[in-house]
């Protein structure tokens, strides 16, 4: 890591908001960092359609452009962290590594323009590598190496 | 919306049409496409309504002569009102469908429901978008058996156009009138003005609802140039279905460099860019958009 203090990242959720069914991806970018009125100006819609992977579909404007999006709940035993550096009580002006927890949540509703949401979009495929990651890390145990076909 | 819940009976007379829209050239509000149609046996009796362009009526004459030929049995018509987030969307869709194409969408749209409504069409004037003879063109060959005349001015020149204008503009300005804003955000106000670029009320409206992040609430029609003078000083937002096009490639390392690129974290290291870029990244994470993060 970088030189100096040891990096920490402070994961709770009792007593945090939790932003769930507020939490957007939106397909560009927004040269802006800071709070904005976003449930004054950003109104999605159920369509009342479900589309063909079962994903129920809803609508958006932002900038004038149709959004069309879905809801995405986190992978069971998942959470999502909106994480905010942590103010050093020191009188340093190095910046802190470590970081502390503003907000959770549960899902994501991301957005594309012009186009409904489907399982082959990027962010939706994202999500396939947690089911990669956990074959990759669940331990085998001697016996399962033993019964598997595979031979070098 | 219209008289069509009742078909009429002269429906099965040889009848004609015309079609004339309000509020194309408004920077916000909704544009408004409106059709009238009678028997052609009522066509002299029809030219002594006093229809006129209704641009050059007044406003209350417009609403009481819209009154009248609502209880005229001898008249129909119908209103297709395209919402202002409609206009901005297929405006500003990837692939971009400009307002002329709307409106000709729209004016075949009221064609249609009147044919389907089983109304014996055989002439339709309409007030001419882009060059008359194309246009006509585009009508005659989507619906052989009705005779076109697309004129311009034709709000002027026939009395059935009149009508129609007259319906679309009062349409038009009621819609605006009340006008319900999506946004809830305070001290927003209704005074909007005609909705014409040049109108001091709408001018100080846009000023006022003006949004450094959402630009203006969805009743303004974002495609529309006068927009981006407002926009500056706004944040910047710059779309990944644009870059798409430019980058005229669809090869995924690029587009995600020049994704980052666009980013507001200007001091990337270069090494940082390579690892976004994708390249030597597995291509089950590059095709996902996954990037492994080591410090943050």
């Amino acid at each position: 890591m970088e030189k100096g203090g040891e990096a920490t990242i402070d994961l709770k959720r009792d007593g945090i908001e939790n932003l769930s069914s507020r939490v957007h991806l939106l397909p560009c970018c927004i040269k802006h960092d800071g709070p904005t009125e976003v449930s004054h100006y950003f109104k999605p819609k159920p369509t009342g359609v479900v589309g063909e992977d079962g994903l129920p579909l809803q609508q958006s404007h932002f900038r004038g452009r149709l959004l069309e999006g879905t809801t995405l709940p986190l992978p069971p035993n998942y959470s999502g962290f909106v994480l905010g550096k942590k103010v050093s009580s020191k009188k340093s002006s190095e910046s802190s590594d470590s970081w502390e927890t503003s907000a959770t949540f549960n899902d994501i509703t991301y957005w594309n323009h012009d186009y409904v949401p489907s399982q082959n979009d990027d962010f939706f495929r994202a999500f396939h590598w947690i089911t990669v990651a956990k074959a990759l890390h669940t331990p085998v145990t001697p016996e399962e190496l033993e019964s598997s076909p595979l031979t070098l | 919306m219209g008289s069509e819940t009742m078909v009429p009976e002269w429906a099965s007379e040889p009848c004609i049409m015309g079609i004339d829209e309000a509020g194309r050239g408004p920077v916000l509000g909704p544009m408004v496409y409106g059709s009238l149609y009678c028997p052609r046996s009522y066509q002299n009796t029809l030219a002594t309504l006093s229809f006129a362009d209704s641009k050059t009526l007044k406003e209350d004459k417009r609403e009481e002569l819209f009154e009248s030929l609502k209880t005229n049995d001898s008249i129909g018509w119908a209103v297709d009102v395209i919402d202002p987030k409609e206009l901005s969307a297929k405006m500003l869709k990837k692939n971009k469908i400009n307002l002329n194409e709307i409106s000709h969408d729209s004016a075949m749209g009221l064609v249609d429901r009147a044919l389907k409504m089983g109304v014996l069409l055989t002439e339709v004037y309409i007030d001419t978008v882009g060059d008359p003879g194309k246009y006509e063109t585009k009508l005659s060959k989507k619906f052989p058996s009705i005779k076109f005349v697309v004129a311009k001015k034709a709000d002027s020149l026939y009395p059935v156009v009149s009508g129609a204008s007259i319906v679309a503009k009062v349409t038009r300005d009621r819609a605006v009138r009340e006008w319900v804003l999506d946004e809830t955000a305070d001290n927003m106000h209704r005074n909007f003005g005609s909705g014409y670029p040049g109108d001091p009320t709408t001018k100080s409206w846009l000023e006022h609802h003006k949004h450094s992040i959402f630009g203006f609430p969805t009743l303004v029609r974002f495609s529309w140039g006068t927009c981006s003078s407002y926009f500056k000083g706004g944040a910047e937002v710059l779309w990944e279905s644009d870059l798409d096009e430019d980058g005229g490639s669809n090869n995924n390392g690029k587009r995600q460099l020049k994704l980052k690129n666009m980013g507001f974290t200007t001091s990337k290291k270069r090494s940082e860019e390579i690892e976004s870029s994708g390249k030597g990244r597995s291509r089950f994470f590059q095709a996902r958009k996954l990037e492994h993060l080591s410090h943050f």
